[in-house]
């Protein structure tokens, strides 16, 4: 296959990113098809064994406190590489990493421990209105992953006049979820709303909630982006290969200007997204991690989108493998933000200079 | 004085579609009153049937791909959609705005279910040919059956089968079909064809129980020897293997067709051997893909509404629509909706102006008014069928129907094709955008259409040939439709 042309990086990330894709491709893509329909095979928790194995399952968490202590970078190449099989599985992967960030902010190794036993996965609440009061959370979350019985869940949660970590378990009292059985996209975690009914936490951030939370948010950004270019990588490399044997008009389809346009698009889209990538992964702020998420998500989506095309009527069926591509990338793009409040709240910060 | 002549769906359609009122201002009333009814029916289906289950059979269809609702056909007989292209004098519903009607009705069968409105649509699809290459033989069996299948509820379909596994761009554009690398072969022995080979995605393949196929006689030279045949479902050696699991418009079902040895009759040839693409597929296309525009436009136009409907709902005390930029971007969103209407509705226009006078002249109507039962007398049927009785009836199309008019009404149809498309999957995947992470019912709407929008950039040629289309026809002349010519030349010589 044609990689990324030009983008160069150390042999450290290259190393991880050859070793992330032979992950993907021995665990993930064998059941990225099946799993669209099977929330809790046995075949994604052994898929999450071997990422503990290899140090995703607390990637961020330092040292000290029982993590791998990774660099941001380090995480969003193995999400991109994982994400080229399964998006799904990447995102689950991402929210339960995404979802320990605050810790770091705390000293509970206990809980670190606690939370990464492995099964189930953690996972981040950050749409919809939750508020802490008085020790208690209530409100509701929408498009919430991994959920399933005993589930720790971050919830980006309303405190006082401003916002705080805050963990809940599912399956515990005033913690309710109505599974949506039919998302578009992100097939292999289970998907579902949280309704807090008083719920208690097991864990809230005292201190440092307003910074954990945008180091988790950063997180989920910079996740996401991978993952989308991810996406893109498998688009290219379907429509890629499909395009050098499907015949059409006298030729083969790769030779039709408009199939090389849109290959190169993609190849111009793999590029641009590991660069905003990168770039941002060297910045702390949070501003260059919502730019590259946005420019990564309509990447993909454009990417899945024309792939399905090259593939004409092939593209549209589930067995050819392409139109899951679709769905999985529009939700890169739809969480966990709505992408212009997002850029309205770019505006805000560079004027605010925060 | 329009309002009180006009329903609820009258005035709406008028504000929709000037064109229309200008059109009822000058004297065009009586059709128009058609027009106003099939779409208070299509309505009434969307409200009463086609809504209400749509997202629950969506996803069943993707456990059950083999599933089908027969339901959707019976519902759709009790309207009469499934006559939409059958001319009134044989017991249809089509007259004076054909074309514009059955755009109409895809608009609004779209907006509630583009699934179940395809499954409904793409039988018509399967009876155009038969219409079109004036096959009357077949006129008093098969479309008789349907219409009176029809009346008693119990739907006899057709699909339309021109895609195969190797060749689906290739089977839409004559220069393409001459290099095209075929499955499907019709050898010519005593009495008929033999059929062997396979078709694939094809639209209510697996319902049908009639079926217009094209297929080469001599795959060395598809185009010259390219043939449309009416096939039955009871043919020995006929059938349909699979179905696919398709990503959007679920609740048609896109079938291979497999043909093992097929006997196909002399009399089941629809036209001229070798006219299958000039004067079959062509002329379906022509007609065909500025509905799909209208499908496409029905799409977008279900996701305006929920999107609407969503922003018009309370969350946390907001609505989204007090924001400005979700008045801009509805504002945006209805635009890219009347600017598809504006192109499919030219392509409907000048549809009914050209077929308007092939199906409403002395010579048809004189033919039409002949009791059926002469047409389908021995003598009548075997003439009608003869090289001489097809010459006489391409004869009467050529003098209603001129090449220009036809080669125009394809690029009008191209181009309404494609635009609507892109502009229906801009328009969804926008909504969900703005809509982000939500549950709701809306957004559960907005992401099926997001799929099923996805489809009108593929089907009835994809988007890039469409554009082809236009180039040639539009800028460099080189495409050019030609209605069936009397007294062809054998194509097997
Ligand atoms: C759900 C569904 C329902 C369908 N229903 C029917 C039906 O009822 N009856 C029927 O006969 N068919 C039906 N089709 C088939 C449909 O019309 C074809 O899928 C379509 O024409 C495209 O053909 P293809 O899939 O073989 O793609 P291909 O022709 O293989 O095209 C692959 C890619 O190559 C591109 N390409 C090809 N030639 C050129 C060129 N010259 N320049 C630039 N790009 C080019 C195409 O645009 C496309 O992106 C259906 C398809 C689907 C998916």
């Amino acid at each position: 296959m044609i990689g990324v042309p030009w983008a160069k990086e150390s042999k450290q990330y290259a190393v991880l990113r050859s070793n992330a894709l032979n992950f993907a491709a021995s665990e993930l893509a064998p059941m990225a098809d099946d799993l669209e329909n099977t929330v809790d095979s046995p075949l994604f928790w052994k898929a999450v064994e071997k990422a503990g194995e290899m140090g995703m399952l607390a990637a961020l968490v330092p040292e000290q406190l029982g993590g791998e202590g990774v660099d941001l970078y380090s995480l969003c190449v193995a999400l991109e590489e994982s994400a080229v099989e399964c998006a799904g599985f990447a995102a689950a992967l991402l929210f339960h990493n995404a979802a320990l960030v605050p810790l770091v902010y705390s000293d509970r190794k206990d809980l670190v421990e606690e939370f990464t036993g492995g099964k189930p996965l953690c996972t981040v609440a950050t749409a919809g209105e939750l508020a802490l009061e008085e020790g208690r959370v209530r409100g509701s979350a929408p498009f919430v992953f991994n959920v399933l019985e005993g589930t720790v869940a971050l919830l980006f949660a309303a405190a006082g006049d401003g916002r705080t970590a805050a963990y809940v378990k599912m399956g515990t009292e005033g913690v309710e979820t109505r599974v949506d059985p039919y998302p578009l996209g992100w097939r292999v975690s289970n998907f579902a709303t949280l309704e807090m009914k008083d719920a208690r936490p097991v864990f809230v951030l005292d201190k440092s909630g307003k910074e954990a939370l945008a180091a988790t948010e950063r997180t989920l950004y910079l996740g996401l982006a991978a993952i989308a270019n991810g996406i893109v990588r498998k688009a290219f490399q379907k429509a890629y290969d499909y395009a050098r044997q499907r015949y059409q008009a006298g030729k083969i389809i790769i030779e039709h200007q408009a199939m090389r346009l849109m290959l190169a698009r993609m190849l111009c889209a793999m590029e641009e997204g590991r660069a905003v990538i990168r770039r941002a992964c060297g910045s702390e702020e949070l501003g260059p991690a919502i730019i590259a998420w946005r420019r990564a998500g309509a990447n993909a989506c454009q990417a899945a989108m024309d792939g399905v095309q090259i593939h004409g009527g092939y593209g549209y069926m589930r067995d050819y493998g392409m139109e899951r591509l679709m769905r999985d990338a529009k939700y890169c793009q739809m969480f966990p933000r709505p992408e212009e409040e997002q850029l309205l709240r770019l505006l805000d910060m560079a004027e605010s200079g925060s | 004085m329009l309002g009180q002549e006009l329903s609820e769906t009258g005035k709406r359609l008028f504000r929709d579609f000037p064109i229309l009122r200008m059109l009822w201002e000058s004297g065009r009333k009586k059709g128009l009153r058609e027009t106003i009814a099939l779409i208070e029916k299509a309505e009434e289906f969307n409200r009463t049937f086609a809504v209400p289950r749509a997202l629950e059979l969506d996803m069943r269809m993707e456990r059950e791909p083999e599933y089908f609702d027969w339901d959707i056909m019976r519902e759709a007989c009790k309207y009469r959609f499934l006559s939409i292209f059958i001319p009134k004098q044989l017991g249809g519903i089509a007259g004076e705005f054909m074309v514009t009607n059955t755009s109409l009705l895809m608009d609004e069968l779209c907006s509630g279910c583009s699934g179940i409105a395809l499954a409904v649509g793409a039988h018509s699809l399967g009876v155009a040919p038969v219409i079109t290459s004036g096959a009357m033989a077949h006129w008093d069996t098969v479309l008789k059956e349907i219409v009176e299948g029809e009346l008693k509820r119990q739907p006899v379909t057709m699909a339309y089968a021109i895609t195969e596994p190797s060749a689906g761009t290739d089977v839409e554009e004559p220069e393409y079909l001459e290099r095209a690398k075929l499955s499907l072969e019709a050898k010519k022995v005593k009495g008929g064809y033999v059929l062997n080979g396979r078709k694939c995605f094809i639209s209510d393949g697996s319902e049908a129980k009639y079926f217009t196929v094209c297929a080469a006689l001599d795959r060395n030279r598809p185009l010259q020897t390219w043939t449309t045949f009416l096939v039955e479902r009871d043919m020995e050696g006929f059938s349909t293997p699979r179905v696919e699991l398709k990503m959007g418009q679920r609740a048609s079902h896109a079938a291979e067709l497999l043909f093992e040895d097929v006997f196909v009759p002399d009399s089941h040839v629809l036209g001229y051997e070798g006219d299958g693409m000039g004067n079959g597929i062509l002329m379906i296309m022509a007609a065909s893909r500025g509905p799909v525009g209208s499908i496409a436009t029905g799409i977008a136009r279900g996701a305006l509404q929920h999107f609407l409907s969503w922003a018009k709902t309370k969350r946390n005390g907001k609505r989204p629509i007090d924001e400005d930029r979700i008045r801009m971007n509805l504002a945006d969103m209805w635009g890219m909706i009347q600017e598809n209407r504006g192109l499919y509705m030219s392509n409907a226009m000048l549809g009914d102006a050209i077929f308007g006078k092939a199906l409403d002249n002395p010579v048809m109507n004189l033919t039409l008014s002949l009791p059926s039962s002469l047409r389908t007398m021995p003598l009548m049927r075997n003439f009608l069928n003869s090289y001489y009785g097809k010459a006489m009836i391409n004869a009467v199309l050529r003098f209603y129907i001129k090449d220009e008019d036809m080669t125009q009404l394809l690029e009008t149809a191209s181009l309404a094709k494609f635009s609507c498309a892109d502009n229906a999957m801009e328009l969804c995947s926008r909504a969900l955008s703005i809509m982000g992470p939500e549950d709701s019912e809306e957004r559960r709407w907005v992401e099926k259409c997001y799929r099923d929008a996805k489809l009108t950039q593929i089907y009835e040629g994809t988007n890039q040939l469409n554009r082809m289309v236009v180039n040639n026809i539009r800028f460099e002349e080189t495409l050019r439709v030609e209605v069936p010519r009397p007294f062809k030349k054998g194509v097997m010589a």
